[in-house]
């Protein structure tokens, strides 16, 4: 796909933004759940999805992975992989918060940790979790699609390029 | 001319060569280092989920050899004549503001139904609220240790706790704190005082979690008359709701 060089002199920047924001979501999602296994254990099951007898290895592989996922972000390391399997994590906390709202469960997503309280109104978490999950995948997908980014240890061990230049089309910033 | 061409077009050829041979051991590294990289990712999920699956199992075989303690009715506490047509079954957290509320708004209601036989209540503690601090299994565990000791002290002790609820996220009421609370509900300090320090009970108050998360149950507190939960989802059921369930039970 060709893109415009103005857009192509800024994605590397951009790139190096979206990793560190999903970097820092995650360690604030994974963080929480991984120091309180129980109330994640909870949480997955509030969801009446995983069967009962994967809940807890679900539930303790969740958070491991979005810890790894943060670490693999923040360095900048594989990062067209981890843009891939975050994308995939996104997707599948969609589709388990669509199917607790159409199934009219009045659930708490646990997304950022168990809290152990009652939501009054559990549709506007919903309606919330969703757009927010869908900005994350947003961002998750422009890493699959340009993984080069600054500060990366991508970058320095040469795993990245940026785009040559038989990609791109001379439009101007004016023209963005 | 001629000659001179030819020789562009060896070097040129060269050089494109060489490219290409940089591309392949270039991508070469890539897919070396990604594989690396995704096969340590692997082990260390699975690390974890092993290590924590076998650390549960640990939990629940420790639970099982302390046992669950004396004097459970229905798995729970029970407080009231056996016999009482309503059975309010409620599950609750100690270190739970909601929960608290909830006690006093219904607290009275309830020990006088009580009092009066028409209800008995089963008191079921569960501990969700252990993100920040262990109150919610320490506090759940000294009422398993006051029930064992002495049923009849358990409502006292009860009442107490929620009275002088300490805020949610600090670090909770000392276990000095819960062993007076016991003595004040009438149980004497060396019988108590080691089954509250030892949290003996906590294995079970565990499993008593996991059960009600395994019904379904989200929040506390979650109030069941007669098998059937009461309120609107997510929220805690008003006073008037309770009455109506309880005085349709005792029909």
């Amino acid at each position: 796909m060709q893109i415009p060089i103005a857009l192509a002199a800024r994605l590397p920047w951009v790139a190096t933004a979206i990793r560190l924001g999903l970097g820092w979501v995650f360690v604030a999602a994974g963080w929480p759940k991984f120091t309180d296994p129980e109330g994640t254990v909870r949480s997955v099951r509030a969801f009446q999805l995983v069967p009962e007898t994967f809940v807890r290895p679900f539930a303790y592989a969740l958070p491991t992975l979005e810890l790894v996922l943060a670490v693999l972000l923040v360095l900048g390391l594989l990062t067209r992989l981890a843009g891939g399997a975050t994308a995939a994590l996104m997707v599948m906390f969609i589709f388990g918060i669509a199917m607790a709202w159409g199934r009219g469960l009045s659930i708490d997503c646990g997304c950022f940790g168990a809290t152990g309280t009652t939501v009054a109104d559990p549709v506007a978490g919903y309606i919330k979790d969703t757009l927010r999950d869908s900005a994350f995948l947003a961002g998750a997908l422009v890493l699959v699609w340009r993984p080069f980014s600054r500060l990366s240890l991508d970058a320095m061990l040469g795993l990245t390029h940026p785009p040559r230049a038989t990609e791109l089309v001379p439009i101007g910033a004016g023209d963005l | 001319m001629t000659n001179a061409r030819t020789a562009k077009t060896t070097r040129e050829k060269a050089a494109e060569l060489r490219a290409q041979a940089e591309r392949q051991e270039s991508r070469r590294r890539s897919m070396l280092i990604t594989a690396a990289v995704a096969a340590v990712i692997l082990i260390v999920v699975a690390a974890v989920v092993l290590v924590r699956v076998a650390s549960n199992d640990q939990k629940a075989k420790e639970a099982a050899l302390n046992g669950p303690p004396a004097n459970l009715v229905s798995g729970g506490f029970l407080v009231g004549n056996p016999s009482a047509k309503a059975t309010i079954e409620l599950y609750e957290d100690f270190q739970c503001p909601v929960c608290k509320a909830f006690e006093a708004a219904n607290g009275a209601a309830i020990k006088a139904w009580v009092a009066a036989g028409t209800a008995k209540v089963i008191y079921h503690p569960v501990a969700i609220l252990d993100a920040d601090t262990k109150y919610s299994t320490r506090s759940a565990s000294a009422a398993a240790a006051v029930v064992n000791a002495d049923p009849k002290a358990f409502l006292a002790f009860h009442d107490l706790l929620y009275t002088n609820q300490p805020a949610e996220g600090g670090s909770g009421l000392p276990d000095s704190q819960l062993i007076d609370y016991a003595v004040q509900a009438g149980l004497a300090k060396a019988t108590i005082e080691p089954a509250i320090t030892a949290q003996k009970f906590a294995g079970w108050v565990g499993l008593q979690t996991d059960d009600f998360s395994k019904k379904g149950f989200t929040g506390t507190p979650t109030v069941v008359v007669n098998g059937k939960q009461i309120g609107k989802p997510q929220s805690t059921p008003t006073p008037e709701e309770v009455k109506a369930a309880v005085e349709a039970a005792a029909k």
